[in-house]
């Protein structure tokens, strides 16, 4: 690595030191109570997949170009050049860890093992050595942004085509858009993603609850986000946020996407609009009585996996539960405690990396196998995109006997007349 | 013998306290100042009021008596004692009448606060001996340790002996002589510091100090000012 190479991505790496970030790097004890935090380590054993070393791949860089002692008594921390071989590990590190922050319910202070990586998945962009699948999906999405007169026709084409569909679950009345778009005004903003499966079933619940709602043009998913660059993760999100400025929408309700619902809540800052899960605008809507649900529809027993960035780290627990309990009278917990989940191992961009981290995600992700088979549930039901898939592949893998399904497409299907 | 002594009781004292006092407070200023981060950091299920329970956070160890109740036996000794002996060795400065509202004589417990100390320290330093947390571990953490372990022991010792022993040539009075001699910077040792059977433990006792002392700015052990805010964080 050349000098100049060195000193850019040194910029880089200052420029993610802020308070929080000083915090976790000089804090660590290295006590090892993060030891059985991480489903990787659980599933797979090696030492390096554990929470504490992986920031200590960040912090030898850290205690060598940040602190004097890096140089005055380098050994004393193992501090370490920033070099090719750093940028390996680093890579190792941070596309093993699918951000799913559970190892902070284990440090004593609270370490983000999410924010450590963020700084790994910032010099791996600036070594241009990140992941180029999860760089190019952020581009189309901010591409699409710019130009989005070309793709609009298209778009509202290919929502016709969805109509049927919307319908044979929920019957319109005569006149009423089955879909609707860009409607100024319109109290609520439905950001889906790119897929019939997610449009589908929220459209009909939206109707049956009777909703002023409109279709986002946008899809949810913040691929800007997985691959940790914080310019492409803001540009993604802009368009979302305009396009809502734009309607004047009261809020803005995110589909079953993690990264995309805590990035809208928590990463965007304050607006005019308030930011919900779709899972709690579904819960509200059968508090509020708006929609009825047929508890026969599914007599099997249920679990559900709590999406890490919409419970652990996006407060999301209670409302999934309140609709599972409309649902069935057999719903059975993964974890004792919502918070202890485990992660479904396709987080942080590993799903979006597709075949190329399939092998990984399956070894890594035992414990979660074994955590849904002593449930003996036969529906595993969940609320973010990146889950199902990852979840719907360890079906695959290990031949677990149940149905991967999604929470919304589960109420869609069970809805009758309030 | 004399020259060390002098050198390691009087200007290495001020040289370490100097460096502890600044260099904490510099970094301190430095990490504060840094930008906050911008969004929430916090962890659900929230729990109210956050300031409360990141203060239970920080001074119980809830996680670590969850995962690891062992060692969080030894911590919660441990953390004990050591305020135990910071109260103990502010004693020795002069008379603090709010330390005394339980009247109680100079260095709390007899000697079994000094080895209740050392004994978790023994029990910190073996477990980074056993993998998985030995192949966590870095050089300064069994530095660390062992020099802990070293003050303690030397510390406790001068301890031991008046109270296990009966060792009594060196009284609270003469060591509060030579700490009011350095806080007034008018350092005089007396002879009974210099010239006791003790003057070799007590010389290592505050020469292994003052090492840790230099040494905390640029450490782990700053966590002793950044757990709070940091659980802190972690409850939003």
């Amino acid at each position: 690595m050349d000098a100049k190479t060195r000193d850019d991505l040194l910029g880089l790496f200052q420029s993610k030191l802020n308070e929080a970030m000083h915090f976790y790097l000089e804090t660590c004890t290295r006590c090892g109570v993060c030891t059985e935090a991480c489903h990787v380590h659980a599933s797979m054993g090696q030492v390096r997949y554990i929470a504490a070393y992986r920031h200590e791949i960040i912090r030898r860089l850290y205690k060598k170009h940040f602190k004097a002692r890096g140089k005055v008594w380098p050994s004393v921390g193992e501090s370490k050049e920033l070099t090719e071989m750093a940028l390996d590990e680093l890579y190792e590190a941070a596309y093993s860890c699918t951000g799913c922050r559970r190892c902070m319910m284990y440090c004593p202070f609270g370490i983000d093992t999410q924010m450590l990586m963020s700084i790994a998945k910032l010099l791996l962009i600036g070594a241009n050595a990140e992941p180029e699948t999860l760089t190019m999906l952020a581009d189309m999405s901010i591409e699409k942004g710019k130009s989005i007169d070309i793709f609009k026709e298209g778009f509202i084409n290919g929502l016709k085509r969805l109509e049927d569909e919307v319908v044979a679950k929920w019957r319109q009345e005569a006149g009423e858009a089955v879909i609707p778009v860009d409607v100024e005004g319109a109290d609520l903003l439905y950001v889906a993603l790119a897929g019939a499966h997610s449009i589908i079933p929220a459209a009909a619940i939206f109707n049956a609850a009777g909703e002023k709602w409109t279709l986002s043009f946008f899809e949810a998913v913040n691929f800007g986000a997985f691959v940790g660059d914080p310019t492409r993760t803001k540009l993604i999100l802009d368009r979302i946020v305009n396009e809502a400025l734009r309607l004047k929408v009261k809020e803005v309700c995110i589909c079953e996407c993690g990264t995309a619902f805590r990035v809208m809540k928590q990463l965007s800052g304050k607006h005019p609009f308030t930011v919900s899960s779709i899972t709690d605008v579904h819960a509200r809507y059968l508090k509020e009585g708006r929609i009825r649900l047929d508890k026969t529809k599914f007599n099997v027993p249920i679990t559900y996996h709590d999406p890490c960035q919409i419970a652990r780290n996006g407060g999301v627990i209670d409302a999934p539960r309140y609709i599972l309990k409309q649902l069935t009278d057999d719903f059975r917990e993964l974890a004792p405690e919502p918070a202890y989940n485990w992660c479904c191992g396709g987080g942080g961009g590993l799903v979006a990396l597709g075949e190329d981290t399939l092998d990984f995600r399956m070894k890594s992700s035992r414990v979660k196998v074994d955590q849904v088979r002593g449930t003996g549930a036969t529906i595993l039901t969940t609320a973010c995109e990146n889950c199902h898939t990852q979840l719907s592949n360890l079906r695959d893998h290990y031949k677990m006997e149940v149905d991967v399904t999604f929470l919304s497409s589960m109420v869609a299907d069970a809805l009758v007349p309030a | 013998m004399e020259t060390i002594s002098y050198i390691v009781l009087v200007p290495m004292v001020y040289l370490a306290a100097a460096i502890f006092i600044i260099g904490t407070t510099v970094r301190l200023i430095k990490i504060f100042k840094a930008p906050k981060h911008p969004t929430t950091l916090q962890i659900f299920p929230a729990k109210k009021p956050a300031w409360l329970w990141a203060l239970h956070d920080t001074f119980l160890f809830p996680t670590v008596r969850r995962h690891k109740p062992v060692l969080w036996v030894f911590l919660i000794v441990f953390h004990i004692c050591l305020l135990l002996l910071i109260i103990g060795h502010l004693e020795l400065f002069g008379e603090f009448e709010v330390l005394q509202i339980i009247p109680h004589e100079i260095f709390l417990g007899k000697g079994l606060v000094g080895l209740l100390t050392a004994i978790s320290l023994l029990y910190f330093l073996f477990r980074r001996f056993r993998s998985p947390v030995r192949d966590l571990s870095v050089p300064e953490d069994y530095y660390l340790l062992i020099l802990l372990f070293l003050i303690v022991l030397f510390g406790s010792q001068m301890d031991w002996a008046r109270n296990w022993y009966y060792y009594e040539t060196m009284s609270v009075e003469d060591y509060r002589t030579y700490l009011g001699g350095l806080i007034t910077f008018e350092p005089y040792l007396p002879e009974s510091v210099t010239e006791s059977g003790h003057a070799f433990m007590l010389v290592l006792h505050v020469f292994l100090a003052n090492l840790f002392l230099i040494f905390f700015p640029f450490s782990q052990v700053m966590h002793s000012f950044l757990s709070l805010p940091m659980n802190k964080l972690r409850r939003g």
